[in-house]
């Protein structure tokens, strides 16, 4: 739960996140980003950047479907499913994460959770994108480093990975 | 070099686990918020904070009363106030700061400091501070700083010229747009001191303006600021640090500041929009005889790097080509604007735009290929830099263009869409690195061995983003001979790392590997040294090697083994410190190093529209060898895509010293959509007996991109440009003027 200054009711939202079952304590004006941030989870992989939605630096997926977490309540995921940075590659690295790295996908990383979980989700609804469908799918995600081809190289390659 | 390494700091940031200072908490944090001024420029009458008091959980709020030392900031010149007292210049002033127990109650209690104003009139354009019966920003006038420079007699060259160019060019305020925005958390120390967790280009710099402001020694500062989370320059300048500090020390809590997007476009300093007259002549044949510049940069109400940044764009006024007769007046104009600042290009961006242009206008002019007039104009291997100074000699002018020239040549493009004109355009740059004569520009490194027996490669530098553990890691493997996982990477710490001066100005990879350079083989030695007495093999058999010391193909000792048996005391440390190279000639600010960039861009341009889309973004490079290729690449790449935004949309526009664009739902950054086909060629052929390395490539990728796509433009069209980023509605008006219409498509200007 996020301190707040108003008398708002704390309420228990049941998750599932990561694959984990877990009920986390939120206020009713906490976003989703705020709780997974720095309520109890601490999942400081999600980043908040421009706070409206425009940047994508706070992509997690909500029952598969990718989100600004920034636009999103916390108390609108009670129930779901919900998957950040952490719960992507854990044990292995996913070969999204693989290829990032060895395409030169990123440079200093802020971006890079939220763009990873955008190109989860557009490999989880197609699994062979062509490059338009690359770049639809990736642009609602801004990087101010690469000039994003880095980031195209990198899910050309982990396309060639998957298969 | 291998070259194709992976960076060290990757699997951190591909799975989320890398903790950027903003992402740091500590028990019993507080929160903290800045109340900026209502007004972009004001006289303060009265700061009220009772009602602010009284809210629970506010801890301590904070005004200019509570700085215990300088009541400023500034790089240079300390001209920015921490806390505004009597007057507010910008938007952007800070007048209080609160901490508090939530970021919520911060921010309700910001909204509860009662500030009453005078208004005063607002000088949003340099012409306004000029004017005669303008208000004066400071004591002295509105004048920041004057530049000039002059190389024979432009008057009397103009007199043989039988072409002459003259037009006014105008470029704007560009936002850094670092995802990151400024922050982290100060905390207090038991002894008295603080340690300072916020992203800076410079940790030393921090700790020396921050004990100026705290009235602490130096050494009761310590600063972490590495990793970041982008900068460009933007966070070279301190920005919130000073009020989490002052928090932190009133309160003896660590306290969290971490600014919003918005409130990081209000405060955060911009690219210097400039306007820049130039007049250029040449004779018959395409030479370039005389060079007049007028430069008038919007600077905002203070200093920071202003005053460096026009002499740059001064020095880089004729770039990479040599004319005869030069003449160059800069001033740097203080107005109720955003403060302008260092930004990726340091003001070389700017004039190359107008320098480019003028050379394609001429080309047109004489009747020439541009290509073929900038070759006629070119400098040569030996040549002295733009401001008559000596400089290491290059080739590099000419070789990016034979690149570029070599490419224009090949490129095949598809037949003219209805309604769609296509077009190619080629600009260069030439671009200092380092900080230049007379600037104290100090560098320096140190080798150890750890006590876990890892080679410790410590620099005073941070990471950005570009990927500076990446060149230190593949620099000391070629210079050590052993492999990554001997190696550890300290740097962005002032407990833990020697000065090596700031992390800008494409001076990192250049002073890494000189640092390496002048250490290495005095820690082989020493190391070597040890292991015989050790191993009691002849000192002069061994060598360094993959996870130890070797005698020829035998490894006789671990590092780590080497390491136990050695006191702590004997232990091997190897420091070295020693200034960027400069020229020998005494002139203020001039280079030695010096890159070069030849750009190549096409675009499609809407008529229906007057959208420009660019197509291909071609990049030759001269800097040397290239340390790591992804992190090279990715430097051109990114540089290049940030200059297309500058080309082509972003413009941080102001009315009245507000901001038009307090996000980025207004302010329009390229996306994956935006980027056309990107190409890199590096060029790292230097002359023979070239001792200076691999230089510095953080900058030379964004310098020329902007020229390319207007010569673009004008091939496509026939149409000049002399504003960016290009208005649609300009190429709409344009396209009318000629005559031709969408329902009546019409070749507009036969050029090709």
């Amino acid at each position: 739960m996020v301190e707040r200054a108003t008398d708002c009711k704390p309420q228990m939202i049941s998750m599932t996140l990561n694959g984990e079952r877990v009920s986390i304590q939120a206020n009713e004006t906490d976003r989703l980003t705020d709780v997974l941030r720095h309520g109890e989870p601490s999942l400081t992989g999600t980043k908040l950047s421009c706070g409206i939605g425009r940047c994508g630096a706070c992509s997690v997926l909500v029952n598969g479907e990718l989100v600004n977490s920034c636009l999103l309540m916390a108390y609108q995921v009670e129930g779901a499913s919900v998957t950040t940075i952490e719960g992507v590659g854990k044990g292995s690295l996913d070969p999204i994460q693989i290829a990032f790295m060895e395409e030169g996908g990123f440079q200093c990383g802020y971006c890079t959770p939220g763009m990873v979980m955008a190109v989860k989700a557009l490999l989880l609804e197609n699994p062979e994108p062509n490059d338009e469908q690359i770049v639809e799918g990736l642009s609602g995600n801004i990087c101010r480093c690469t000039g994003y081809e880095g980031i195209k190289r990198a899910v050309r390659a982990a396309i060639r990975k998957q298969n | 070099m291998s070259k194709s390494r992976k960076r060290p700091d990757g699997n951190d940031k591909v799975t989320g686990q890398l903790a950027y200072l903003t992402d740091r908490t500590f028990p019993e944090m507080l929160y903290a918020k800045v109340l900026r001024s209502a007004y972009p420029h004001a006289r303060i009458r009265s700061i009220c904070t009772e009602r602010a008091k009284e809210l629970p959980g506010v801890k301590a709020i904070i005004t200019h009363q509570d700085v215990p030392g300088v009541n400023g900031f500034g790089i240079i010149t300390p001209d920015q106030p921490v806390f505004c007292d009597e007057t507010v210049r910008f938007i952007g002033d800070a007048v209080a700061a609160v901490a508090a127990t939530s970021v919520e109650v911060a921010e309700e209690a910001i909204k509860r400091i009662d500030v009453t104003y005078d208004v005063l009139s607002v000088l949003d354009d340099p012409a306004k501070s000029l004017a005669k019966d303008a208000p004066k920003l400071r004591d002295d006038g509105n004048v920041l700083y004057k530049k000039s420079f002059t190389k024979g007699d432009v008057a009397e060259g103009f007199k043989h010229c039988t072409a002459v160019v003259e037009e006014t060019y105008h470029v704007p305020r560009q936002m850094h747009a670092y995802m990151e925005t400024e922050g982290g958390v100060v905390v207090p120390e038991a002894d008295g001191g603080i340690t300072v967790y916020m992203g800076t280009q410079h940790g030393f710099k921090d700790q020396f303006q921050l004990s100026r402001i705290l009235d602490l020694p130096k050494e009761s500062i310590r600063i972490v600021s590495s990793p970041m989370g982008g900068s460009f320059g933007g966070k070279d300048e301190l920005n919130v640090q000073p009020y989490a500090a002052l928090l932190a020390l009133k309160t003896n809590k660590p306290v969290k500041l971490h600014q919003t997007r918005a409130e990081s476009v209000i405060s955060s300093i911009k690219r210097h929009p400039m306007a820049i007259t130039i007049k250029t002549g040449a004779d018959e044949t395409g030479k370039v005889i005389a060079h007049d510049v007028k430069i008038v940069a919007d600077t905002g109400p203070y200093a920071t790097l202003g005053p460096a940044i026009l002499d740059f764009a001064v020095e880089h006024s004729a770039g990479p080509y040599r004319f005869e007769h030069v003449a160059v007046d800069g001033t740097s104009v203080l107005t109720n604007n955003a403060v302008s600042g260092e930004f990726r290009g340091f003001g070389g961006n700017q004039i190359t735009f107008a320098l480019e242009n003028q050379m394609d206008r001429l080309a047109e002019q004489v009747g020439m290929c541009p290509l073929a007039l900038r070759k006629l104009n070119l400098r040569g291997e030996h040549d002295l830099g733009p401001l008559e100074q000596r400089i290491v000699p290059t080739t590099g002018a000419s070789d990016v263009l034979e690149n570029v020239e070599r490419l224009k040549d090949q490129l095949e493009f598809k037949k003219d869409l209805p309604f769609v004109r296509t077009g190619v355009g080629i600009a260069m740059a030439m671009h200092g690195g380092g900080l230049g004569f007379g600037r104290l520009d100090g560098a320096g490194g140190r080798l150890s061995l750890s006590d876990e027996g890892k080679i410790d490669v410590s620099f005073g530098f941070e990471e950005v983003g570009q990927g500076i553990v990446a060149v230190i890691e593949e620099l000391t493997i070629a210079a050590l001979h052993c492999d990554e996982n001997d190696i550890t990477i300290t740097i962005g710490d002032t407990n833990r790392v020697p000065h090596s001066g700031s992390t800008t100005a494409s001076r990192g990879t250049s002073m890494v590997w000189h640092a390496l350079e002048r250490m290495k083989q005095e820690f082989k030695e020493k190391l070597c040294e040890q292991a015989a007495l050790i191993t009691d093999e002849p000192v002069n058999d061994l060598c360094l090697g993959t996870g130890g010391i070797y005698k020829g193909e035998e490894q006789v000792l671990t590092y780590r083994s080497l390491r136990e048996q050695v006191t702590s005391e004997a232990n091997v440390v190897v420091e070295t410190s020693f200034d960027f190279p400069t020229t020998p000639d005494e002139v203020d600010g001039g280079h030695y190093l010096y890159t070069f960039a030849g750009v190549l861009a096409a675009v499609e341009v809407d008529l229906l529209t007057g959208q420009v889309n660019v197509t291909h973004l071609h990049q030759a490079i001269s800097a040397g060898e290239v340390v790591n290729e992804l992190g090279y690449k990715g430097q051109i790449e990114g540089g290049g895509v940030m200059s297309l935004g500058y080309s082509i949309m972003e413009d941080m526009g102001m009315e009245q010293g507000h901001y038009l664009k307090p996000n980025f739902d207004t302010y329009m950054l390229p996306t994956i959509s935006d980027v056309p086909r990107l190409s890199v060629d590096a060029i790292e052929k230097l002359p023979d007996g070239d001792v200076h390395g691999p230089r510095g490539v953080g900058e030379i990728g964004t310098v020329a991109v902007a020229p390319a796509i207007t010569k673009a433009i004008h091939d496509a069209l026939g149409i000049w440009i002399n504003k960016i980023p290009v208005d649609p509605s300009t190429i709409l008006q344009a396209i009318e003027k000629e005559g031709a219409t969408w329902w009546n498509e019409q070749p507009i200007v036969s050029h090709k």
